[in-house]
Protein backbone atom coordinates (compact mmCIF):
# COMPACT_ATOMS: atom_id res chain seq x y z
CA UNK A 1 0.00 0.00 0.00
CA UNK A 2 1.47 3.38 -0.79
CA UNK A 3 1.88 6.16 1.57
CA UNK A 4 -0.81 8.19 -0.12
CA UNK A 5 -3.38 5.18 1.07
CA UNK A 6 -2.18 4.97 4.50
CA UNK A 7 -2.87 8.97 4.91
CA UNK A 8 -6.21 8.99 3.63
CA UNK A 9 -7.09 5.95 5.58
CA UNK A 10 -5.93 7.77 8.57
CA UNK A 11 -8.01 10.65 7.61
CA UNK A 12 -10.80 8.67 7.31
CA UNK A 13 -10.72 7.44 10.74
CA UNK A 14 -10.24 10.25 12.70
CA UNK A 15 -12.61 12.33 10.89
CA UNK A 16 -15.21 9.53 11.34
CA UNK A 17 -14.23 9.28 14.65
CA UNK A 18 -14.54 12.61 15.90
CA UNK A 19 -17.63 14.42 13.78
CA UNK A 20 -17.58 17.72 13.82
CA UNK A 21 -20.65 18.22 16.30
CA UNK A 22 -23.73 19.41 13.71
CA UNK A 23 -25.10 21.33 16.50
CA UNK A 24 -21.50 23.28 17.16
CA UNK A 25 -21.61 23.77 13.12
CA UNK A 26 -25.44 25.37 13.22
CA UNK A 27 -24.18 27.84 15.03
CA UNK A 28 -21.02 28.87 13.73
CA UNK A 29 -23.30 28.88 10.51
CA UNK A 30 -25.51 31.44 12.16
CA UNK A 31 -23.26 33.22 14.55
CA UNK A 32 -20.95 33.86 10.92
CA UNK A 33 -24.19 35.52 9.48
CA UNK A 34 -25.56 37.51 12.76
CA UNK A 35 -21.88 38.92 12.86
CA UNK A 36 -21.94 40.03 9.51
CA UNK A 37 -25.19 42.16 10.11
CA UNK A 38 -24.51 43.29 13.43
CA UNK A 39 -20.54 43.02 14.18
CA UNK A 40 -18.65 43.19 11.09
CA UNK A 41 -19.29 47.07 9.83
CA UNK A 42 -16.87 48.16 12.86
CA UNK A 43 -14.72 45.13 14.15
CA UNK A 44 -14.19 44.16 9.84
CA UNK A 45 -15.01 41.16 8.72
CA UNK A 46 -11.79 39.53 9.39
CA UNK A 47 -12.30 40.66 12.52
CA UNK A 48 -9.06 43.07 12.90
CA UNK A 49 -11.06 45.85 13.67
CA UNK A 50 -10.14 49.58 12.54
CA UNK A 51 -6.77 50.94 14.00
CA UNK A 52 -7.57 52.41 17.46
CA UNK A 53 -11.23 53.30 16.68
CA UNK A 54 -12.50 49.77 16.72
CA UNK A 55 -10.43 47.10 18.46
CA UNK A 56 -9.68 43.48 16.77
CA UNK A 57 -11.69 40.94 17.79
CA UNK A 58 -9.32 38.59 16.34
CA UNK A 59 -6.55 37.78 18.94
CA UNK A 60 -8.12 39.81 21.36
CA UNK A 61 -6.92 38.86 24.84
CA UNK A 62 -10.04 41.06 26.28
CA UNK A 63 -12.65 38.68 24.09
CA UNK A 64 -10.53 35.47 25.76
CA UNK A 65 -10.97 37.06 29.31
CA UNK A 66 -13.90 38.48 29.30
CA UNK A 67 -16.80 36.15 28.52
CA UNK A 68 -19.55 37.81 30.54
CA UNK A 69 -18.63 41.16 29.89
CA UNK A 70 -18.72 40.43 25.94
CA UNK A 71 -22.26 38.72 26.07
CA UNK A 72 -23.64 41.90 27.76
CA UNK A 73 -21.81 44.37 25.72
CA UNK A 74 -23.54 42.85 23.02
CA UNK A 75 -27.22 43.44 24.54
CA UNK A 76 -26.25 46.36 26.28
CA UNK A 77 -23.49 48.08 24.76
CA UNK A 78 -19.96 48.82 26.07
CA UNK A 79 -18.46 52.24 27.19
CA UNK A 80 -15.37 53.79 28.41
CA UNK A 81 -12.05 53.03 28.62
CA UNK A 82 -11.17 49.84 27.72
CA UNK A 83 -7.84 47.98 26.80
CA UNK A 84 -7.10 45.30 24.16
CA UNK A 85 -3.78 43.44 23.74
CA UNK A 86 -2.02 46.31 25.47
CA UNK A 87 -4.22 49.20 23.38
CA UNK A 88 -6.43 51.34 24.88
CA UNK A 89 -9.84 52.16 23.09
CA UNK A 90 -12.60 54.30 23.99
CA UNK A 91 -15.57 54.71 22.06
CA UNK A 92 -18.80 53.45 23.25
CA UNK A 93 -20.14 50.65 21.09
CA UNK A 94 -23.98 50.27 20.93
CA UNK A 95 -25.63 47.16 21.68
CA UNK A 96 -27.90 45.42 20.03
CA UNK A 97 -31.09 45.03 22.66
CA UNK A 98 -33.08 42.87 20.00
CA UNK A 99 -30.56 39.76 20.35
CA UNK A 100 -32.07 36.63 21.85
CA UNK A 101 -30.11 34.55 23.84
CA UNK A 102 -29.94 32.14 21.54
CA UNK A 103 -28.58 34.94 18.82
CA UNK A 104 -26.21 35.72 21.54
CA UNK A 105 -24.94 32.33 22.37
CA UNK A 106 -24.69 31.54 18.24
CA UNK A 107 -22.36 34.95 17.96
CA UNK A 108 -20.21 34.39 20.76
CA UNK A 109 -19.87 30.55 19.66
CA UNK A 110 -18.75 32.10 16.18
CA UNK A 111 -16.23 34.53 18.14
CA UNK A 112 -14.51 32.09 20.47
CA UNK A 113 -13.98 29.58 17.55
CA UNK A 114 -12.70 31.78 14.69
CA UNK A 115 -9.38 33.44 13.48
CA UNK A 116 -7.45 30.84 14.95
CA UNK A 117 -9.14 30.08 18.52
CA UNK A 118 -11.00 26.94 19.58
CA UNK A 119 -13.33 27.29 22.57
CA UNK A 120 -16.23 24.79 21.53
CA UNK A 121 -20.10 25.47 21.56
CA UNK A 122 -20.79 28.22 24.08
CA UNK A 123 -24.56 26.80 24.80
CA UNK A 124 -27.86 29.56 25.00
CA UNK A 125 -28.85 28.29 28.24
CA UNK A 126 -25.53 29.46 29.83
CA UNK A 127 -26.42 33.28 28.26
CA UNK A 128 -29.02 33.78 30.44
CA UNK A 129 -27.42 33.68 33.97
CA UNK A 130 -24.86 35.55 32.45
CA UNK A 131 -27.07 38.16 31.05
CA UNK A 132 -28.48 38.55 34.99
CA UNK A 133 -25.02 39.59 35.91
CA UNK A 134 -24.63 42.72 33.66
CA UNK A 135 -24.66 46.14 34.62
CA UNK A 136 -27.14 47.93 32.34
CA UNK A 137 -26.21 51.24 30.95
CA UNK A 138 -28.94 53.53 30.57
CA UNK A 139 -29.32 54.41 26.87
CA UNK A 140 -27.72 57.22 25.28
CA UNK A 141 -30.81 58.85 23.72
CA UNK B 1 13.14 64.66 -54.01
CA UNK B 2 10.49 62.25 -54.70
CA UNK B 3 7.82 61.16 -52.45
CA UNK B 4 8.04 57.36 -52.10
CA UNK B 5 5.82 54.62 -50.37
CA UNK B 6 8.74 53.82 -47.60
CA UNK B 7 8.40 57.59 -46.44
CA UNK B 8 4.83 57.52 -46.26
CA UNK B 9 5.25 54.00 -44.32
CA UNK B 10 7.56 56.07 -42.12
CA UNK B 11 5.11 59.47 -41.48
CA UNK B 12 2.35 57.14 -40.95
CA UNK B 13 3.92 55.17 -38.06
CA UNK B 14 4.78 58.87 -36.00
CA UNK B 15 1.31 59.73 -36.21
CA UNK B 16 0.30 56.45 -34.55
CA UNK B 17 3.27 56.41 -32.22
CA UNK B 18 1.69 60.31 -31.03
CA UNK B 19 -1.61 59.12 -31.07
CA UNK B 20 -1.16 56.26 -28.56
CA UNK B 21 0.82 58.64 -26.59
CA UNK B 22 -1.94 60.75 -26.31
CA UNK B 23 -4.54 58.12 -25.38
CA UNK B 24 -2.31 57.05 -22.48
CA UNK B 25 -2.13 60.20 -21.24
CA UNK B 26 -5.81 61.06 -21.13
CA UNK B 27 -7.47 62.24 -24.23
CA UNK B 28 -10.16 60.95 -21.80
CA UNK B 29 -13.57 62.62 -21.29
CA UNK B 30 -13.36 65.45 -18.56
CA UNK B 31 -15.57 64.62 -15.59
CA UNK B 32 -19.39 66.07 -15.61
CA UNK B 33 -20.33 68.60 -14.03
CA UNK B 34 -23.17 68.23 -11.44
CA UNK B 35 -26.04 70.08 -10.16
CA UNK B 36 -28.07 72.62 -12.05
CA UNK B 37 -26.74 75.11 -14.19
CA UNK B 38 -27.97 78.33 -15.22
CA UNK B 39 -26.97 79.59 -18.98
CA UNK B 40 -26.18 83.63 -18.96
CA UNK B 41 -25.81 84.53 -22.09
CA UNK B 42 -22.51 82.56 -23.34
CA UNK B 43 -21.49 81.61 -20.18
CA UNK B 44 -22.58 78.59 -18.11
CA UNK B 45 -23.29 78.77 -14.07
CA UNK B 46 -22.53 75.88 -12.73
CA UNK B 47 -24.17 74.88 -9.24
CA UNK B 48 -21.18 75.42 -6.22
CA UNK B 49 -20.66 74.64 -2.40
CA UNK B 50 -22.07 77.60 -1.04
CA UNK B 51 -20.35 79.43 1.84
CA UNK B 52 -19.49 77.83 4.59
CA UNK B 53 -17.70 78.61 8.23
CA UNK B 54 -16.96 75.13 10.69
CA UNK B 55 -14.67 74.48 13.27
CA UNK B 56 -12.60 71.17 13.09
CA UNK B 57 -10.66 68.40 15.33
CA UNK B 58 -8.49 71.56 15.97
CA UNK B 59 -10.52 73.91 16.89
CA UNK B 60 -9.96 75.83 13.83
CA UNK B 61 -12.39 77.64 11.42
CA UNK B 62 -12.49 76.07 8.13
CA UNK B 63 -14.28 77.52 5.00
CA UNK B 64 -14.44 77.70 1.53
CA UNK B 65 -11.49 79.73 1.65
CA UNK B 66 -9.51 76.56 2.47
CA UNK B 67 -10.44 74.33 -0.02
CA UNK B 68 -10.11 76.70 -3.26
CA UNK B 69 -7.73 75.58 -5.55
CA UNK B 70 -7.81 72.33 -3.85
CA UNK B 71 -9.73 69.29 -4.94
CA UNK B 72 -12.11 67.57 -2.02
CA UNK B 73 -14.20 64.79 -1.01
CA UNK B 74 -17.13 65.68 1.44
CA UNK B 75 -19.13 62.97 3.22
CA UNK B 76 -21.21 63.18 6.31
CA UNK B 77 -21.46 61.18 9.45
CA UNK B 78 -21.13 60.95 13.08
CA UNK B 79 -18.77 59.11 15.75
CA UNK B 80 -21.69 57.10 17.37
CA UNK B 81 -23.13 55.53 14.28
CA UNK B 82 -23.45 51.96 14.04
CA UNK B 83 -24.77 51.09 10.94
CA UNK B 84 -22.59 53.16 7.27
CA UNK B 85 -20.41 55.02 8.92
CA UNK B 86 -17.79 53.04 9.98
CA UNK B 87 -17.74 51.35 6.60
CA UNK B 88 -17.68 54.41 5.24
CA UNK B 89 -14.50 55.29 7.48
CA UNK B 90 -12.88 52.55 6.11
CA UNK B 91 -13.17 53.50 2.66
CA UNK B 92 -12.57 57.13 3.13
CA UNK B 93 -9.00 55.82 5.40
CA UNK B 94 -8.51 54.45 1.43
CA UNK B 95 -9.00 57.38 0.28
CA UNK B 96 -7.03 58.79 2.51
CA UNK B 97 -4.34 56.58 2.58
CA UNK B 98 -4.02 56.66 -1.58
CA UNK B 99 -3.72 60.62 -1.78
CA UNK B 100 -0.55 61.01 0.86
CA UNK B 101 1.42 62.04 -2.15
CA UNK B 102 -1.31 64.80 -3.53
CA UNK B 103 -0.98 68.02 -1.24
CA UNK B 104 -3.89 69.75 -3.60
CA UNK B 105 -5.97 66.61 -2.01
CA UNK B 106 -7.93 67.14 1.08
CA UNK B 107 -10.86 65.60 3.22
CA UNK B 108 -13.95 66.64 4.51
CA UNK B 109 -16.23 64.57 6.65
CA UNK B 110 -18.85 66.51 8.83
CA UNK B 111 -20.60 65.38 11.48
CA UNK B 112 -24.36 65.08 11.37
CA UNK B 113 -24.53 64.68 15.10
CA UNK B 114 -22.92 67.95 16.15
CA UNK B 115 -24.14 67.46 20.02
CA UNK B 116 -22.37 64.08 20.52
CA UNK B 117 -19.66 65.00 18.37
CA UNK B 118 -18.13 68.03 19.82
CA UNK B 119 -14.69 68.92 19.04
CA UNK B 120 -12.50 67.50 21.66
CA UNK B 121 -14.80 63.71 20.51
CA UNK B 122 -13.90 64.46 16.92
CA UNK B 123 -9.81 65.38 17.81
CA UNK B 124 -9.73 61.88 20.10
CA UNK B 125 -11.29 60.38 16.87
CA UNK B 126 -9.51 61.68 14.16
CA UNK B 127 -5.97 60.80 16.70
CA UNK B 128 -7.57 57.40 16.72
CA UNK B 129 -7.94 57.07 13.18
CA UNK B 130 -4.26 57.57 12.79
CA UNK B 131 -4.93 60.86 10.52
CA UNK B 132 -3.28 64.53 10.03
CA UNK B 133 -5.90 67.22 10.50
CA UNK B 134 -4.18 68.89 7.64
CA UNK B 135 -5.08 66.45 4.61
CA UNK B 136 -8.46 65.27 6.96
CA UNK B 137 -10.95 67.91 8.56
CA UNK B 138 -13.60 66.63 10.73
CA UNK B 139 -15.90 69.67 11.50
CA UNK B 140 -18.79 70.35 13.57
CA UNK B 141 -21.15 73.45 13.79
CA UNK B 142 -24.64 74.46 13.89
CA UNK B 143 -26.51 71.24 13.47
CA UNK B 144 -28.83 73.08 10.81
CA UNK B 145 -25.71 74.54 9.05
CA UNK B 146 -24.71 71.16 8.27
CA UNK B 147 -28.17 70.02 7.49
CA UNK B 148 -28.83 73.00 4.99
CA UNK B 149 -25.54 72.56 3.17
CA UNK B 150 -25.60 69.10 3.16
CA UNK B 151 -29.26 69.11 1.45
CA UNK B 152 -28.84 72.38 -0.87
CA UNK B 153 -24.99 72.52 -1.83
CA UNK B 154 -23.73 68.60 -1.87
CA UNK B 155 -27.61 66.91 -2.43
CA UNK B 156 -26.62 64.39 0.59
CA UNK B 157 -29.17 63.39 2.77
CA UNK B 158 -29.04 63.96 6.46
CA UNK B 159 -31.79 64.64 9.03
CA UNK B 160 -32.40 63.50 12.20
CA UNK B 161 -35.01 61.09 12.82
CA UNK B 162 -35.69 59.32 15.89
CA UNK B 163 -37.65 55.81 14.64
CA UNK B 164 -34.03 54.92 12.62
CA UNK B 165 -31.79 52.43 14.62
CA UNK B 166 -29.55 55.31 14.75
CA UNK B 167 -31.43 58.28 15.31
CA UNK B 168 -30.52 59.65 12.00
CA UNK B 169 -31.47 59.79 8.55
CA UNK B 170 -28.33 60.13 5.92
CA UNK B 171 -26.44 58.64 3.03
CA UNK B 172 -23.21 57.43 2.85
CA UNK B 173 -22.14 59.16 -0.20
CA UNK B 174 -18.92 60.84 -0.82
CA UNK B 175 -19.05 63.76 -3.14
CA UNK B 176 -15.69 64.53 -5.28
CA UNK B 177 -15.39 68.41 -5.69
CA UNK B 178 -13.25 70.27 -7.52
CA UNK B 179 -11.01 73.42 -7.21
CA UNK B 180 -13.47 75.98 -8.15
CA UNK B 181 -16.16 74.42 -5.38
CA UNK B 182 -17.98 72.03 -8.00
CA UNK B 183 -19.69 68.99 -7.66
CA UNK B 184 -17.58 66.95 -10.22
CA UNK B 185 -18.65 62.97 -8.86
CA UNK B 186 -21.08 61.12 -6.35
CA UNK B 187 -20.17 58.13 -5.05
CA UNK B 188 -21.54 55.03 -2.93
CA UNK B 189 -18.87 55.69 0.14
CA UNK B 190 -19.85 52.11 1.54
CA UNK B 191 -18.98 50.35 -1.82
CA UNK B 192 -14.95 49.21 -2.38
CA UNK B 193 -15.76 49.52 -6.04
CA UNK B 194 -17.48 52.69 -6.08
CA UNK B 195 -14.59 54.26 -3.71
CA UNK B 196 -11.66 52.76 -6.67
CA UNK B 197 -13.81 54.58 -9.10
CA UNK B 198 -13.52 57.96 -6.94
CA UNK B 199 -9.69 57.41 -6.66
CA UNK B 200 -9.68 57.04 -10.58
CA UNK B 201 -11.46 60.04 -11.31
CA UNK B 202 -9.71 62.22 -7.95
CA UNK B 203 -6.59 61.58 -10.55
CA UNK B 204 -8.80 62.78 -13.97
CA UNK B 205 -9.42 65.75 -12.16
CA UNK B 206 -5.96 66.65 -10.88
CA UNK B 207 -4.80 66.67 -14.60
CA UNK B 208 -7.30 69.26 -15.50
C1 LIG C 1 -20.56 50.85 15.92
C2 LIG C 1 -19.41 50.04 15.91
C3 LIG C 1 -19.46 48.70 16.62
C4 LIG C 1 -20.31 47.66 16.36
C5 LIG C 1 -21.44 47.59 15.36
C6 LIG C 1 -19.90 46.61 17.27
N1 LIG C 1 -18.83 47.00 18.01
FE1 LIG C 1 -17.81 45.90 19.39
N2 LIG C 1 -16.72 47.50 19.91
C7 LIG C 1 -16.81 48.74 19.31
C8 LIG C 1 -15.99 49.66 20.06
C9 LIG C 1 -15.82 51.14 19.73
C10 LIG C 1 -15.42 48.94 21.11
C11 LIG C 1 -14.53 49.51 22.23
C12 LIG C 1 -15.46 49.89 23.39
C13 LIG C 1 -14.82 50.80 24.42
O1 LIG C 1 -13.95 51.56 24.09
O2 LIG C 1 -15.28 50.75 25.58
C14 LIG C 1 -15.89 47.57 20.97
C15 LIG C 1 -15.50 46.52 21.80
C16 LIG C 1 -15.87 45.21 21.62
C17 LIG C 1 -15.34 44.08 22.36
C18 LIG C 1 -14.31 44.10 23.46
C19 LIG C 1 -12.95 44.46 22.97
C20 LIG C 1 -12.30 43.43 22.07
O3 LIG C 1 -11.83 43.83 21.00
O4 LIG C 1 -12.25 42.25 22.41
C21 LIG C 1 -15.95 42.96 21.86
C22 LIG C 1 -15.74 41.54 22.31
C23 LIG C 1 -16.89 43.40 20.87
N3 LIG C 1 -16.79 44.76 20.71
C24 LIG C 1 -17.71 42.56 20.16
C25 LIG C 1 -18.71 43.00 19.29
C26 LIG C 1 -19.73 42.14 18.72
C27 LIG C 1 -19.83 40.65 18.95
C28 LIG C 1 -20.53 42.94 17.95
C29 LIG C 1 -21.78 42.52 17.21
C30 LIG C 1 -22.86 42.02 18.01
C31 LIG C 1 -20.00 44.28 18.01
N4 LIG C 1 -18.91 44.28 18.85
C32 LIG C 1 -20.51 45.36 17.32
C33 LIG C 1 -17.55 49.07 18.20
C34 LIG C 1 -18.55 48.29 17.66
Amino acid sequence: MSKRWIGLVVVLWVTACSPIDPKLKQYLVEGERLYVLHCSNCHQRDGQGLRRVYPPLAGSDYLKENLPRVICSMKYGLQGEIIVNGIMYNQAMPGVPSLTELELAEIATYLYNSWGTQTGLIDARRIGPLLDSCARPRPRR
Amino acid sequence: MKYTKEMRLHWTKWVWLALMAIGCTGLDKPLPILGPREVDGADTLYHTIAPFRFVDQDSAVVTNADFTGKIYVADFFFTSCRTICPIMKTQMLRVYEATTEMPDVLLLSHTIDPEWDTVALLHDYAERLGVESRRWHFVTGQKDSIYKIAQTSYFATAMEDRSEPDGFIHSGAFLLIDRRGRIRGKYDGTKEEEVNRLIGDLKRLRRE
